[in-house]
């Protein structure tokens, strides 16, 4: 039910400060620097939430001269979207049953 | 495509509330539609799980705590599997036809951050941003 996948994804979205800077990820591709400056966090500590995240999968980077830039993978997200999936077709056939329970009960 | 952090869904039900209730909190009636339950107490703070067939990996369990219990309104507990907690909530409102049945299930976030009470935290900030997400992606 749960990939080691999904476990990488969900340790590294519960942090708050790595969750801060995917969300600002979200709004387009950012340096290092940016991003640094943006949370006022130190280079390491932003250099270091970057590399959970791309080890999660769900951003990834290039480097342009000096620069490393980071941007969100969309593909990060699909065991996420998998997961919904999973729960959305197992509660709707749930709800199936229950109504036909609830047709044969009494009062 | 939508990508959210929680599952919400909603039923329309002919059948008054305090029915659905029983069916919800009775465990003879949740082995019947939802999974074989065992040692239901109806306690805010009371644990219980529900079992489905293993698989390589997984026994099985879903261990579950009473989060909140509104008798005959809303019924909430954790829901949660290895590597996972998540909160499904139940809630019923009353309608013309019967009973309308909200389903959520929310609040995921990695075992190691378990904890309870706070299991609704984490995951639920980044609802609609994720939401959006892909579509601005894509």
């Amino acid at each position: 039910m749960q990939t080691a996948a999904e476990d990488r994804i969900f340790q590294a979205l519960a942090d708050p400060s790595r969750r801060a800077i995917f969300e600002s990820l979200t709004r387009g591709e950012a340096a290092v620097k940016d991003l640094t400056a943006r949370f006022d966090i130190s280079q390491p500590a932003v250099s270091q939430h970057l590399g959970a995240l791309k080890a999660a999968g769900l951003v990834d980077s290039r480097r342009e001269g000096r620069c490393v830039y980071y941007r969100v993978e969309p593909r990060g997200l699909k065991p996420l979207v998998d997961w919904i999936t999973h729960y959305r077709a197992f509660w709707t056939e749930r709800v199936g049953r229950l109504e036909r329970l609830l047709e044969s009960m009494d009062q | 495509m939508t990508v959210s952090d929680s599952l919400s869904m909603d039923f329309d039900l002919p059948h008054p509330p305090e029915k659905v209730w029983r069916a919800l909190t009775d465990p003879v009636l949740l082995a019947e539609w939802l999974l074989p339950v065992f040692g239901l107490e109806l306690r805010a703070g009371a644990s219980f799980r529900f079992q489905t067939r293993a698989f390589p990996g997984w026994d099985g369990t879903v261990s579950c705590r009473f989060v909140e219990i509104e008798p005959g309104r809303k019924l909430s507990y954790t829901w949660t599997v290895p590597g996972m907690d998540t909160v499904v909530t139940f809630t019923l409102t009353p309608t013309d036809a019967g009973t309308r049945l909200s389903l959520v299930q929310a609040g995921f976030q990695p075992p190691h951050k378990r904890e309870f009470g706070g299991a609704r935290a984490g995951w639920k900030m980044m609802g609609e941003k994720l939401a959006t997400l892909l579509g601005r992606l894509s």
